[in-house]
């Protein structure tokens, strides 16, 4: 159902990527530049007993070092405001900054890092989940209470934001059961992982500011920038070259005032470029550890009657933007699923660990691997087939769902069927392989966007918009639908883009949002351009602008096409006098009302767009060694109406790779002292080229008439949320148990069918 | 400091007489040099041009294979594929093209780290490292040549010039297994290589195992000729697990408890002795043994 | 120690003046200043900074720029034919395979070494023939098709 005729889609920005001339934020240099380096905390927990930086500021080739004292002290994060720039008096995680330092070379201002001295005192460690929530454990934050959360936010010692979702009597329900199952899955930490680590330059001329940096939220690091650094958004202009990559770990504000501060005091542009160890500790963006506790009542005949879940959640020791996380991993936790009585409860808790923040789809892979995992464990407990069990219980059209939300039409069923019937699930394989199948769900996000649209004097097009371009192709694809409304073609728009100081406001490349709420304001703007096209061409053509049509390059009266006049003609015409500009923005859609009652709500129980898929997932399993290899995956996604569908694949295969990597060999190791051992990518194991299992992928294509344009929904997140869920069916079935650690290395896996636990 | 570039092996000596260290690839120096693990030295000679470092000739007491065999080419080498097959089986596996192209064998056997791939290959077929400086030469065992991890017995003047392997006998094999995580870019968490020959009624003849990443230095297995000479390669593998896990020393690290690390050595070695028995038996599996026969991530 | 020497780069010579222990990944993007090929790792396990040595793949983050000397460096500002991309360069953007293109310098520098070694690689080789090269964007299923369908092109 692509909206044109587009069998190959050719980026935009495509040639500068495979020629080697496109610009990204570690190839910018300015004259005069220094370069940024940090003094990481080092340690997870710790008072600051002495900080002397004097002699590195003596240092020759020395421009500045700040610290805390340096800077306005602001304590800033969106809902749960918990952290400063740099560490004042408490040290809470290893890659907290406690100094910066400007300097004329990389080796001057490493060595300038060097011989800042900081004395500490250690403080208790708090890494332990359920401990950190225990009546008299440590605190990270001792004076949590005075933070000034926003919204509903409930916040209790070490736990940074509470919510629940319950609905119906839970207990009553679940007496009504014929069994009743529990399962605990602990999940570790792992990364986003882009491959270009991050990269800010800053040049300050006069007042203002302008940065370069790699971000998926250039609006965010700018407002960032503005409330740490105390300025107006006029003065701070954010720039993004070409962005390499982000998945979550470059959304939110990061190190751009701290670059910008360093830029002010040494009067010169300050560079920063991080190394893979420093982007694997320093950033607040890792993806959470997670322990899940799932109890669900079922009747003989296999309907799911009662679900009551607990989930901790590891915050870190900041909260960056995951005040929301506890609500979303509920409604995975409770999942796609009927049932008359629910009750989840969720804690985002505080620890000495790296913060997380949202990392592609926030809590729902995790969320998503213990539920489905369970799942077949129920479904074996009434002896139906995982499958079965599943078509009896999904929610579908008119259902209502766990938190109370009343479906419209929806694809999950025709998922489950597409993906399952791709794949070789119910044939006869190997011993030692199975097919796995798990399912899942993942909101839309509505918000702000905005963007001009504009045809030169020359006929060309061009799209000033907010988006961002994080490599999802979603900003190209605006391209396509700027060209449908004016009958013109994708190639004859260019973009610009990535600039605060150019653009209307957009939420970046988070939250799978661009198509979703940009794409409304490009197609608003675009019919604004339309109108004045119209009416130039209805004087031209002597028509009714009503009768007229824009296709092919030429505005014609209709049902006559050979009554026409181009639109380079009329792009001409319009440069004499008033010129082809429009702007769109629109109303988001809304958030649907759900019944279920909400504890600590965050506006994320009820789902717009709603999207739904399923995956199906052959593995192979070496017995002897636990090593799971995945062979192929089978995908089917209802994402709405697909608008680009090269990049719609392209989304979909990168999504199913990265939870590859998640259920196999991508996890955080931790010492006791909370640090992270592995932070090289030797011993932090993507999966490689060689391990690519084959993938088919299955649109289920129905338009959301409360979503993005031509009923599209958001694609970007949801094919990472079911593939480890998948893949762990899979092995449970050649294991005879579910893995119940995640990732699900090999030599858990061993262990699990050796019947040792971990 | 000083970077020479030599073009002979005397040439070289003399450099290493005055204090540099040899790079080939130098790949391990530089990563271990920005990983702080130790500076790059700051005289160096670069032995990658000295045309007498490369190749693979058969002589009179067995093969000359050059220190500065690249990974790429000894996985394709006629003779080490057809002969010596468990070195390109560990060859073809080491990192990925790059690594595989600018690592030689020399750097390899030198880094002398626990887990190098080639180690376990060269120990089983017998192979002696030849050490020349400019007092003259020596050829030593690999045993004597490893002193623990990342530490040779060799002098700061010696030069790697190359291994020594026996003349290949009939009817013998050889293959290197490795568990891995992933189909690439790998360190083994656990290796073992095998040497087999087969007598006349299929029997083993003689054997050979070796193991990599569970012990200071690469760790020959006692007793295996003793224990497989007269069993059918089946009943070889669970005699061999057992020796391999009993007599492996391992760590827990990132990579693997000490406890799965025991388990899947005594895995790797059957797995490594059965596919150098087929190998003696005339069996042509392709090299890597790992990918061909689906082993670890394969 | 600061030492002289000439490099060549995709056929030009260039002179370089540089600390005798810096790698060849740092003098190309800034003594010579070719910002293409990049950097995403610190210990060679990325592929990021894959240029092309006498024609083999080499990761230029772990190599030293003053043993490649007297030899030709290739990088990404090399492939283009005169005015023309690479068949490569086109395939990968026509079948999809660039997404953030922060992998694709590298990528395609192995792929040509690949193609240039193996004329008709079956897939699992071009699987191990960039195997050197992570990339978090595709999945490689793209770019796996994209190499493919270069081998045919080229040589048919």
């Amino acid at each position: 159902m692509a909206i044109a005729e587009v069998p190959r889609f050719v980026r935009a920005d495509g040639p500068d990527k495979v020629t080697g001339s496109g610009r990204y934020a570690a190839d910018i240099n300015l004259t005069g530049q220094l370069v940024a380096k940090f003094r990481y905390a080092g340690v997870s927990h710790a008072r600051i007993t002495k900080l002397d930086t004097s002699a590195a500021s003596a240092m020759p080739g020395v421009f500045a070092v700040l610290t805390a004292a340096d800077v306005p002290d602001v304590i800033y994060s969106p809902v749960v405001p918990d952290r400063r720039l740099f560490a004042k008096d408490v040290v809470r995680f290893e890659g907290e900054l406690v100094a910066a330092v400007a300097a004329v070379d990389a080796a001057t201002a490493q060595a300038a890092v060097d011989a800042i001295v900081v004395e500490y005192e250690d403080l208790p460690i708090v890494d332990d989940l359920e401990a950190a929530m225990a009546d008299g454990s440590p605190l990270v934050h001792q004076d949590w209470e005075s933070y000034a959360v926003t919204g509903d936010t409930v916040q209790r010692p070490n736990v940074a934001s509470f919510s629940s979702i319950e609905k119906g009597d839970v207990d009553t329900a679940m007496a009504s059961a014929d069994h009743v199952v529990t399962s605990r899955y602990v999940a570790d930490g792992c990364h986003a992982l882009p491959i270009e680590p991050r990269a800010v330059v800053a040049q300050w001329e006069g007042e203002k500011v302008t940065i370069w940096t790699s971000t998926q939220v250039p609006f965010d690091a700018r407002a960032g920038v503005c409330e740490t650094l105390q300025m107006p958004a006029s003065k701070v202009r954010v720039i993004v070259p070409h962005l390499g990559g982000g998945f979550g770990g470059k959304c939110g504000f990061h190190f751009e005032a701290h670059v910008a501060a360093l830029a002010k005091a040494a009067r010169r542009p300050v560079k920063l470029v991080f190394s893979r160890q420093e982007e694997m500790v320093a950033p607040d963006r890792r993806r959470e550890g997670m322990i899940v506790d799932i109890t669900s009542g079922v009747k003989a005949d296999g309907t799911l009657v009662a679900r009551t879940g607990w989930i901790a959640i590891d915050n870190g020791a900041y909260t960056a933007d995951a005040a929301f996380f506890p609500q979303l991993a509920a409604m995975h936790v409770a999942g796609p699923y009927a049932m008359e009585a629910v009750k989840v409860e969720a804690s985002l808790v505080y620890t000495n660990h790296q913060p997380s923040g949202s990392v592609r789809a926030p809590t729902a892979p995790q969320a998503c691997w213990a539920l489905e995992s369970h799942t077949d464990e129920l479904a074996a407990v009434v002896g139906m087939d995982p499958v079965e069990f599943r078509r009896a219980n999904i929610v579908d059209e008119g259902v209502e769902g766990a938190a109370g939300q009343v479906y419209g039409e929806i694809g999950l069923r025709r998922c489950l069927d597409a993906a399952v019937g791709a794949s070789a699930y119910g044939d006869d394989l190997p011993d030692d392989e199975a097919v796995g199948v798990a399912i899942s769900w993942w909101p839309s996000f509505p918000g702000p966007s905005g963007a001009y649209i504009k045809i030169d004097s020359d006929g060309s097009g061009m799209i000033i918009t907010g988006a961002q371009e994080c490599g999802t192709g979603s900003v190209m694809t605006l391209r396509m639908l700027a060209a449908k409304e004016l009958g013109m073609e994708p190639e004859d728009f260019q973009l610009v883009y990535q600039d605060t100081s150019a653009a209307p406001y957009d939420t970046g490349a988070t939250g799978s949002q661009t198509l979703l709420n940009n794409g409304r304001a490009v197609v608003e703007g675009a019919r604004e351009v339309a109108a004045q096209l119209r009416d130039l061409a209805a004087d031209q053509l002597e028509a009714a602008p009503d009768d007229i049509v824009l296709a092919s390059g030429k505005a014609h009266v209709s049902g006559s096409p050979d009554k026409a006049v181009s639109i380079v003609e009329l792009a001409g015409i319009a440069a004499e006098g008033e010129m082809l500009i429009g702007k769109g923005s629109g109303t988001p859609p809304e958030y649907p009302s759900v019944s279920a009652m909400c504890v600590g709500d965050q506006g994320l129980a009820g789902w717009a767009g709603p999207q739904f898929a399923c995956h199906a997932v052959h593995v192979r399993l070496d017995r002897e060694t636990g090593v799971v290899r995945v062979l192929d995956v089978s995908a089917a996604h209802d994402s709405g109406t697909i608008i680009n569908p090269v990049a719609a694949h392209g989304q979909v295969e990168g999504g199913i790779m990265m939870g590859v990597g998640q259920a196999l060999t991508e996890g955080t190791q931790y010492g006791d002292d909370a640090k992270q051992r592995n932070t090289g990518l030797l011993e932090y194991k993507l999966q490689t080229a060689a391990d690519a299992p084959t993938i088919r992928t299955e649109f289920i294509e129905i338009p959301d008439p409360n979503a993005g344009p031509y009923g599209a929904k958001g694609l970007a997140e949801a094919p990472n949320v079911p593939t480890a869920a998948a893949i762990a069916n899979g092995v449970a079935k050649l294991v005879g148990t579910p893995v119940r650690q995640l990732p699900m290395t090999a030599e858990r896996v061993w262990m699990t069918s050796e019947g040792m636990s971990s | 400091m000083s970077f020479t570039i030599a073009t002979t092996v005397d040439e070289a000596l003399v450099a290493l007489g005055a204090g540099a260290r040899p790079i080939a690839g130098g790949t391990d120096l530089v990563v271990g040099a920005r990983h702080g693990k130790a500076a790059l030295p700051g005289d160096l000679v670069a032995i990658d041009r000295i045309d007498e470092l490369g190749g693979v000739e058969l002589d009179s007491a067995g093969v000359r294979v050059g220190a500065l065999m690249s990974h790429a080419e000894l996985m394709t080498d006629p003779v080490i594929v057809g002969s010596y097959t468990a070195i390109a089986d560990a060859s073809a596996l080491v990192g990925s093209p790059s690594t595989r192209h600018v690592g030689t064998l020399g750097g390899n056997v030198m880094n002398g780290s626990p887990a190098m791939d080639t180690g376990a290959p060269l120990t089983v077929l017998g192979a002696t490292a030849e050490l020349r400086s400019v007092t003259g030469s020596r050829t030593v065992s690999l045993d004597e040549l490893w002193a623990g991890p990342g530490r040779t017995t060799a002098d700061l003047g010696e030069l790697l010039v190359a291994l020594h392997l026996p003349p290949a006998q009939d009817r013998c094999g050889s293959a290197y297994v490795r568990l891995e995580y992933r189909r690439a870019m790998e360190i083994a968490v656990v290796g073992a290589a095998a040497a087999v020959t087969l007598a006349a009624d299929g029997t083993i003849a003689s054997a050979a195992v070796a193991l990599a990443a569970v012990a200071p230095t690469i760790l020959s297995v006692d007793g295996v000729d003793q224990a497989l000479v007269g069993c059918t390669p089946a009943d070889a593998g669970p005699v061999v697990a057992a020796l391999a896990s009993e007599q492996a020393a391992p760590i827990s690290d990132l990579r693997a408890s000490d406890r799965y690390r025991r388990h899947c050595i005594g895995v790797m070695a059957k797995r490594a002795v059965d596919a150098a028995a087929r190998r003696a038996d005339g069996e042509s599996i392709a090299v890597p043994v790992n990918r061909s026969l689906g082993i670890g991530a394969a | 120690m600061t030492t002289s020497y000439e490099l060549d780069v995709n056929g030009v010579t260039y002179p370089v003046t540089a600390d005798q222990g810096k790698n060849l990944l740092s003098v190309i993007r800034e003594n010579v200043g070719l910002t293409g090929t990049k950097e995403g790792c610190d210990d060679c396990e990325c592929g990021a900074c894959m240029v092309l040595l006498d024609g083999q793949p080499v990761n230029s983050c772990s190599y030293l720029a003053v043993q490649a000397q007297g030899r030709q460096v290739t990088t990404i500002e090399g492939v283009m034919e005169g005015p023309e991309m690479h068949a490569l360069q086109r395939n990968l953007l026509e079948a999809g395979g660039v997404q953030c293109g922060f992998c694709t310098p590298g990528m395609i520098m192995s792929a040509k070494a690949l193609l240039e070694r193996d004329e008709h690689p079956e897939l699992d080789a071009v699987r191990i023939g960039l195997s050197g090269n992570l990339c978090r964007c595709t999945g490689y299923a793209k770019i796996l098709a994209a190499v493919e369908a270069t081998a045919v092109e080229l040589n048919t």
